[in-house]
């Protein structure tokens, strides 16, 4: 609760200030992203490299709604939900037949494959320089009072997303995506009907993956595939929520506003950043094994230490 | 007839694991299934369990056939089982390891998560692992890892367990602990155990009756003493010379 009340409070400190501002939008919906990915993959039981990909999806489907159709953002909300809910559900039986390494082959090239895309039908989806004019979520004449309502608005999703994913990882839910997580055969041995828990698991976590990448697209007014589909995009998430702590919804709160701060101060270091900022990542894996959060979670009670897992079969 | 197993083979490529095998195991019985390493026991184990399916034969419990369902539907169905190397969820408490079996084993839509955990409580406390509920299952000693397994088992509420090679790596305190878990476990909650063993004392004391595995062949099957002193276990076990 301190800490919700602290990133309450975190955008009065700037208010003034529309590039911190826009620096803790971009905490706030990076931390969206990795909450459900933290539940997905302990839910799968595997890593999944490309949760970007439903980003894409969202926002493609918000943005090419939005500029050809003139939608406004809660009329593309129910599609992009909607079309997430249908290829999460067509793509979900992966978890149970893609085993180990494959399942992370196939979603680190799923992402990869939809960028060809948006270079290949180019018209449609401006692969170059991305699709602009979206409509935003609300146009202010004071720029300043947009941004607040804007951050307090990427904060509202991330603490809904948050207390969805919470209530659901202490309920029984979150015991089966542990026992999944830890040894499937076994789950599957005791009477757990894996298949199903998976793939339910995979569909809500892609729907609410495809919603950040909705709100991106209204946020920002453009959304260019080449910002969010490549590796780099990836690997920024994916150390949200290891930075943060393996699987622990709270850490990939510390995991995002840590890596969006970062990325922001070693700006100023020029072309250097692209290397210094994976260094220092890679050392903070090693020397924090539990993620920043584990420091305060460290000598706490828990029911369950997950462990992020690369199957091998 | 609780299980029926009915001319099962499994094979391996060019190996057969399990050979036109046929077992029966009635109601509230102790059965040890033995023969020596690479006999099929295991296999044939989890061709019951759901994990492998076999290549041809049926399987039923009480009249309804198993063959090929999932190890989820198997377990459903009423048949639990504990593993030859033990497998609990490591990165889980022991309550939780009992709870998933509460939950799982039997469809129960109006059990909260809090009476899983009550009851999952009970069956730690029977198998002497109440104090160690909050211990992370992969901080256990190999002894409460055991325990913990069948504890599981068990809270799926299960008409037959089969139980894989308990005795493994225990030594003769905690052996004669393990049986007498598994007896009380069968005298108060009325299991049927299909036993897989190596220990011949721990098959002589706890079983009523024992199949004898070789070469995935069913070689003899009868009451333990019998069975023992068949020269035809005697070569299987100890070769054809002493036999």
């Amino acid at each position: 609760m301190i800490g919700v009340g602290f990133l309450i409070l975190l955008p009065i400190l700037f208010v003034n200030d529309p590039d911190y501002m826009s620096l803790i939008t971009s905490a706030n919906i990076l931390a969206a992203i990795a909450i459900p990915l933290a539940w997905q993959m302990s839910g799968i039981g595997r890593m999944n490299f490309g949760p970007q990909f439903f980003v894409g999806i969202g926002g493609f489907t918000a943005a090419l709604l939005s500029i050809h159709w003139g939608w406004g953002p809660w009329q593309t909300l129910g599609v992009v939900v909607l079309f997430s809910l249908c290829l999460g559900l067509l793509l979900s039986p992966l978890t149970t037949i893609a085993h180990g390494l494959y399942f992370s082959l196939i979603t680190l090239i799923l992402p990869l494959m939809f960028l060809e895309v948006t270079f290949v039908y180019n018209e449609t989806f401006q692969g170059e320089t991305g699709l602009y004019g979206i409509a935003p979520f609300l146009e202010l004449d004071n720029i300043l009072i947009e941004q607040t309502v804007l951050c307090y608005c990427s904060l509202g999703l991330m603490l809904l997303f948050l207390y969805i994913v919470d209530k659901t990882l202490r309920s029984r839910i979150g015991l089966f995506a542990a026992a999944i997580n830890d040894e499937e055969d076994v789950a599957d041995a005791c009477g757990l009907n894996i298949n199903f828990w998976k793939m339910l698991c995979f569909t809500i976590t892609s729907v609410m993956i495809g919603i950040a990448g909705w709100f991106l697209a209204h946020h920002d007014g453009t959304f260019a595939g080449i910002t969010y589909l490549p590796l780099p995009f990836m690997i920024k998430i994916l150390l949200v929520v290891i930075i943060g702590g393996r699987g622990e919804l709270y850490g990939a709160i510390v995991g995002a506003y840590f890596v969006t701060i970062l990325e922001r101060v070693l700006t100023v270091l020029g072309a250097v950043n692209y290397v210094i900022f994976p260094l220092i990542l890679l050392i903070l894996l090693f020397t924090l094994p539990e993620g920043l959060y584990g420091l305060y979670r460290k000598h706490k009670y828990r029911e369950y230490y997950p462990t992020m897992r690369v199957r091998k079969r | 007839m609780l299980l029926k197993v009915d001319s099962v083979s499994m094979s391996f490529g060019g190996l057969k694991a399990v050979n036109d095998v046929s077992l029966s195991v009635e109601r509230g019985e102790i059965v040890g299934l033995i023969g020596p390493n690479g006999a099929g026991k295991t296999t044939l184990m989890n061709m019951i369990g759901g994990v492998y399916k076999p290549t041809s034969g049926r399987i039923f419990v009480e009249d309804v056939e198993i063959t090929g369902l999932k190890p989820n539907k198997i377990c459903r169905l009423g048949i639990s089982r504990t593993f030859q190397i033990p497998r609990p969820f490591p990165d889980l408490t022991a309550l939780a390891n009992v709870c998933i079996g509460v939950l799982c084993g039997k469809t129960r839509p109006h059990m909260s998560y809090t009476e899983a955990m009550l009851d999952a409580s009970h069956f730690l406390e029977f198998f002497g692992l109440f104090g160690k509920r909050n211990t992370l299952a992969r901080d256990l000693t190999l002894y409460e890892m055991r325990a913990l397994e069948l504890a599981r088992a068990l809270a799926t509420t299960p008409k037959l367990i089969m139980i894989d090679e308990v005795m493994a790596g225990l030594n003769p305190g905690e052996a004669s602990k393990a049986i007498d878990l598994v007896q009380r476990m069968v005298e108060e909650y009325h299991v049927t155990i299909l036993w897989i063993e190596h220990v011949m004392k721990v098959i002589m004391e706890a079983t009523e009756r024992v199949i004898v595995l070789q070469y995935g062949q069913k070689i003899a099957s009868g009451p333990p003493r019998e069975v023992i002193n068949d020269p035809k276990i005697i070569d299987a076990y100890l070769g054809e010379k002493i036999a």
